[in-house]
């Protein structure tokens, strides 16, 4: 009866239905592309499978950044890099696994290693030949990261503008850091020529299937994640920050640390996003660190509309088809394509395709509650209130 | 303008007279062509050798170019009478050379001439010769650079050369240089302790590489009582060379922060004194630069003569181009988008991505050539710096800028309105000025700038349509570290930015460098959000 | 008041003042207990603007206040000053007679028991008036608590009360935006309420409003006033003569007369330079 109750059960009932979703592509991609021989016409090609399972990496990554810029509004445009250190973090662990397999044959040291003549892993290569270590450094670094950023950036009270230029500063420093050949991260060429994960070949049909099952589990965990966070009081603590950060302040919040909580939560989301994202696509270099690259996942998640749970998702996966296809065929446009995209989104869309659809939806229940208030049945939403004078 | 003309002007008329000084000579040669003609007695090469230094007591500076030709092999005798002459050309037939005019005075069968040949100790003799011989040349500059060359390659034979040379040297310049070379040579010559001593304070005050390199020689030759001498000399000159590298990095350090001034000063208008985050200022710069390579194209073919005048005019026209871009972005996007600076950083990063794409669409994606103007090429020496005259030129360049821009903002009638709109909107409003037509002349004011600093760094950097990228993250911390909204916060920080930088490159290298001071900078903004130069009190919480 | 500043600069050493000290500065002290805000010797600048010269200002526990003051006066600087946003250059600002205010940040004095309303209503404009009262409602501020809270019956039963004092029990699924000015002002008073503070700061609490909203505004802080210290900034003068309290008249940054709304407002002074003749 009441359009706030009412919204939010429509969320979450769109939100099971989100999940579902993304745990039906997670099983029937690669099912269909593993279980159909290839001439059957539901057949789903391997690359295929290899994009999408990209787009759901993207998505989480959209995500990620959704919890920070549309929840407690911090325009971060240095995201990018906390998925580069998820993946990096991947990236070195499928470097360990070659082994003696490289172009060299160094059982310990990757091919880069050994052509610059470095003699033996520098120190913070140790432990990355475990899996478990290497996943908890798919989170840890990029939280650490984050916290170690936020922690400087939010007590200083940086805000706005100003944190979105020194968070694509970050970015920038980063990617010239990575570009260093003595950096120990393979410079210009980044961590690639994958062999095994967990002990199956990267390249196998089977290990794409889980990990685009992998993918899928993540961004569904990740939608979970943050539609539970927005459904707590933090959530509302969150918007709350984003509205009118003096007020929590004076109410005696720390809107710092409502920041860094929601900055370090998204940098791990980034990171595992980027974790998964590495085995899929084969490589990482420090182009992932580019600033450009960054303020990409805005537009995705501009597109679809930050502030919600599925629109970036939408806009993620939107965006990214759109620029597989056109660049399929007209290279050139992609960047006019894209740049118009910028300024068409935050000109005539600014709420996104979701947000947009939720405001319509709104609407309607307004005017229906609207009718039923002409007949009496429901106190008056907003106007002049006639019980102020009684 | 007019100022850099006139110098450029002298400088150019000075230079071309040098050059044609000594070819104005004429004078007397029956001495020297006696002189020559001995170099083709056929007798070995001692007797070669005594034949140059016959050469070199005429103290004819012509009979330089000579000896220079018989170092290369130029020089030859003719069979028939024995004359000697320098010979030029391939093939059967070769061109005769006159030795001492330098004039072709006819061909010869190449069965006729026969060649004067030289070895090594003779080549030597040479060209200590040439270094006498330019010693007695008119032109004090030609005898300085002779002499140079003297102190550059000591030699303890030239010291009676240097004697007579100085007994008759007027010119102080040539003296002092003189005075080096002699102490040079005394320094590996077997002469007397204290002798060596004086030469060793002589080259001590010279100072340079050249004063260090002659002491480490000189060290290693000499005994056991030069030692601690040459010792404390090498150390002094060291220590003069570190003062002058500190200089250099100051003046690489101000090469780049007028470079940072240049590309963040249109940014310290739109950002610091209207707040919009222009993420396309970048490409305000490369249309700047892609205008001088449109008028330099333009010249090359319609006016080849006057390529010297096309940046003055490339300037007004990349402000035109940047500025009426900067207009149409304005009125077009930003404008609606007042009061959403995170909407307006991300709307003006797509227009970026367009320019760019248009820039890559029509011109291609590789550079292109943008060539330097006569005076903005070449370099010049200040003690031990080598300055080159682009990177002068954009250091002056830049404080030109950043003072009209300074005038511009507090005593025109524009400027006026501009801080009156910046400060208090619907005030200004009220009083009758059109705030949108400012907002946008604003806005076209400070693209228009970072149109002409497109001009600028079109002489030092790549002409691509990925130029501005490379600026667009230095510019906002310039600004965002100088402190927004005062100019003069931006010329501090893009200096100390600048001289930061390049006094950390030679201890981190240039790129880890640069990621130093970007972490500085982070760090710095958060320990004062609003740069070095804030503004302070309630109204900027407000 | 002043002449406890030239008592503190008096050497130690000097033992016959000393002692006529320590009697006269335990009866500053015992002054100081008895209020809940105590403000001593406070100044303040902006670039060289003084924005707060020399305030001095006391409010007992219980007390309602009304400040008044031409603009630029320094009303809402001494509020910042008290809440932790702006530091005093000099002077003692103490609250509950014990607690060093200038050695604390906003959330920090904010959970001590000061609430502030703004001059200008902000309120979270994303949320229902009854997510707004939550968010504000005392209890742990931490971010992990934040994140495991659940919602109970105690609560709940304090927001009923709350929007049950501000009127505005029929909006309480209405989201903040869309609020009347007024409305928005009920619920920013109300939020504060719900941070159970022991001073009230309210910042021009009726600017904006109709003449029947006024009217109740003053009834409803009158109310709060029954168990609360308040302090009132308004420009309003027939609201402030509705709240019926001592009123303190600030001019550059300073004191310039304080008393009963009568005596204030018929002082040659502030005639002079506030109400106009």
């Amino acid at each position: 009866m009441i359009v706030g109750h009412l919204l939010r059960r429509g969320l979450n009932r769109w939100i099971v239905l989100s999940l579902a979703v993304i745990l039906a592509i997670g099983i029937a991609v690669p099912a269909l592309n593993l279980l159909l021989p290839v001439t059957h016409p539901l057949h789903v090609p391997t690359y295929i499978v290899a994009l999408f399972g990209k787009y759901l990496c993207y998505a989480l990554l959209a995500l990620s950044l959704d919890l920070v810029w549309g929840y407690v509004g911090i325009l971060s445009l240095g995201h990018g890099a906390f998925f580069a250190l998820g993946g990096y973090a991947m990236g070195m662990y499928l470097m360990r696994q070659i082994g003696p397999r490289g172009v060299y044959g160094d059982p310990v040291l990757p091919d880069f290693m050994v052509f610059l003549n470095w003699q033996e892993l520098p120190w913070f290569w140790y432990g990355f030949d475990r899996f478990w270590f290497a996943a908890l450094m798919v989170m840890v670094v990029p939280g650490l990261l984050a916290f170690i950023f936020g922690w400087f950036a939010f007590r200083s009270r940086v805000t706005g503008v100003y944190l979105s230029i020194i968070t694509q500063a970050m970015t920038y420093a980063l990617m010239l850091a990575f570009f260093r050949n003595n950096m120990g991260f393979g410079g210009n060429n980044g961590l690639t020529d994958f062999k095994d994960i967990l002990g199956y070949s990267v390249q196998a049909g089977e290990t794409r299937a889980a990990l685009f099952f992998a993918s899928a589990a993540a961004l569904a965990l990740g939608v979970l994640f943050v539609s539970a966070l927005g459904a707590s009081r933090y959530g509302k603590l969150m918007i709350a920050v984003r509205d009118a950060e003096a007020r929590t302040r004076f109410i005696g919040y720390r809107p710092e640390y409502v920041k860094l909580f929601a900055f370090v939560a998204a940098a791990v989301m980034a990171g595992i996003a980027g974790a998964l994202y590495v085995p899929q696509v084969g490589i990482i270099n420090p182009g992932e660190f580019a600033p450009a690259n960054s303020i990409e996942i805005v537009v995705w998640t501009a597109v679809g509309g930050r502030g919600t749970i599925i629109g970036p998702i939408i806009g993620a996966i939107l965006v990214n088809a759109g620029k597989s296809w056109l660049t399929g065929f007209a290279p050139e446009f992609w960047l006019f394509a894209l740049g118009g995209l910028f300024v068409a989104v935050t000109l005539f869309l600014p709420k996104g395709i979701v947000g947009t659809a939720i405001d319509g939806w709104d609407g309607l229940r307004r005017m229906r509650d609207g009718k039923r208030r002409e007949r009496g049945e429901d106190a008056p939403l907003t106007g002049p209130q006639p019980e102020a004078a009684e | 303008m007019v100022f850099i003309r006139t110098i450029i002007a002298i400088f150019l008329l000075v230079f071309t007279a040098l050059l044609a000084l000594p070819a104005g000579a004429q004078e007397d040669d029956s001495a020297l062509r006696q002189a020559i003609s001995g170099l083709g007695a056929e007798k070995g090469y001692s007797k070669l050798r005594q034949a140059i230094d016959v050469v070199v007591e005429t103290g004819d500076p012509r009979g330089a170019r000579v000896l220079d030709a018989l170092a290369e092999g130029d020089v030859y005798r003719r069979e028939g009478d024995g004359a000697v002459f320098i010979v030029s050309g391939r093939g059967k037939e070769r061109n005769l050379i006159d030795p001492v005019t330098s004039e072709q005075v006819g061909t010869i069968a190449k069965s006729e001439l026969k060649k004067v040949r030289v070895n090594n100790s003779v080549r030597r003799t040479v060209r200590d010769a040439i270094g006498a011989l330019t010693l007695g040349a008119k032109d004090p500059d030609i005898r300085l650079s002779a002499v140079r060359t003297m102190i550059d390659n000591p030699d303890p034979d030239s010291l009676d050369v240097i004697a007579t040379a100085l007994e008759r040297e007027g010119d102080d310049d040539v003296r002092t240089a003189l005075e080096q070379a002699r102490a040079a040579a005394i320094l590996l010559s077997d002469a007397a302790v204290p002798d060596k001593v004086a030469a060793i304070e002589t080259i001590r005050e010279m100072g340079g590489q050249e004063a260090l390199s002659l002491l480490v020689r000189a060290r290693n030759a000499a005994g056991a009582e030069m030692r601690d001498a040459t010792e404390a000399a090498i150390a002094s000159v060291q220590k003069r060379l570190q003062y002058w590298s500190l200089g250099q990095n100051v003046w690489y350090g101000l090469s780049l922060g007028s470079v940072l001034l240049l590309a963040a000063i249109g940014l310290a208008i739109t950002f610091g004194v209207m707040g919009v985050i222009n993420m396309a200022h970048g490409e305000m710069v490369m249309l700047g630069a892609y205008t001088t390579f449109m008028v330099q194209e333009i010249m090359r073919t319609s006016f080849p003569g006057m390529l010297d005048w096309s940046l003055p005019i490339a300037l007004p026209l990349a402000f035109l181009v940047a500025g009426s871009v900067g207009f149409a972005m304005e009125r077009g996007v930003i404008r609606l988008l007042y009061g959403r600076p995170l909407e307006t950083l991300l709307a003006t990063w797509g227009i970026s991505l367009i320019l760019q794409q248009t820039v890559r669409t029509i011109f291609g994606p590789t550079n292109r050539e943008v060539s330097n103007p006569s005076y903005m090429s070449g370099a010049f020496q200040l003690g031990e710096l080598s300055i080159t005259w682009n990177r002068l030129w954009i250091v002056v360049f830049a404080l030109v800028v950043f003072a009209v821009l300074l005038y511009a903002m507090n005593r025109t009638s524009l400027g006026l309105k501009m801080r009156a709109v910046t400060q208090n909107r619907r005030m200004a409003a009220a009083m009758g000025i059109r705030t949108p037509w400012v907002d946008a002349l604003t806005f076209a004011l400070g693209s228009g700038i970072a149109g002409i600093a497109g001009v600028a760094l079109s002489q030092i950097d790549n002409v691509s349509p990925n130029l501005g990228q490379g600026y667009i993250i230095d510019s906002f911390m310039v600004v965002v570290f100088g402190g927004v909204g005062n100019l003069w916060g931006t010329l501090i920080g893009a200096f100390s930015l600048g001289i930061a930088n390049k006094f950390l490159e030679p201890f981190a290298g240039a790129v880890l460098g640069k990621i130093l001071v970007l972490v500085f900078i982070i760090l710095f903004i958060q320990k004062r959000p609003r740069g070095l130069f804030a503004l302070k009190g309630r109204a900027v919480e407000a | 008041m002043n002449d406890m500043a030239m008592i503190e600069e008096r050497p130690l050493a000097a033992k016959a003042p000393q002692h006529a000290a320590l009697t006269e500065r335990e009866v500053q002290e015992s002054r100081r207990k008895e209020t809940i805000l105590y403000l001593d010797g406070v100044s303040v600048s902006f670039d060289g603007f003084r924005a707060i010269n020399n305030l001095s200002f006391l409010l007992g526990k219980g007390e309602m206040r009304a400040i008044i003051g031409p603009n630029g006066a320094g009303k809402t600087t001494m509020m910042d000053i008290v809440t932790g946003k702006t530091r005093p250059d000099e002077g003692e600002v103490f609250f509950n007679g014990t607690v060093d205010l200038t050695k604390h940040d906003e959330p920090a004095i904010a959970t001590m028991g000061i609430g502030r309303k703004f001059q200008k209503p902000t309120v979270f404009e994303g949320h229902t008036v009854e997510d707004n009262l939550a968010l504000a409602l005392a209890g742990s501020r931490s971010i992990l608590a934040a994140i495991f809270h659940r919602r109970d019956a105690e609560e709940e039963a304090r927001i009923a009360e709350i929007l049950d004092t501000i009127r505005l029990t029929h909006l309480r699924d209405a989201s903040a935006a869309n609020l009347s000015h007024g409305q928005k002002q009920w619920l920013e008073i109300g939020m504060l309420l719900a941070q159970d503070p022991k001073v009230l700061l309210v910042d021009e609490p009726v600017a904006g409003m109709t003449d029947a909203e006024t009217e109740e505004t003053a009834r409803l802080l009158r109310d709060i006033a029954r168990d609360h210290s308040v302090v009132v900034v308004e420009h309003d003068m027939g609201f402030v003569r509705d709240l019926g309290v001592k009123v303190t008249c600030l001019h550059e940054g300073s004191v310039l007369s304080e008393g009963s709304i009568d005596n204030v407002s018929s002082d040659p002074k502030v005639v002079e330079v506030y109400l106009g003749r």
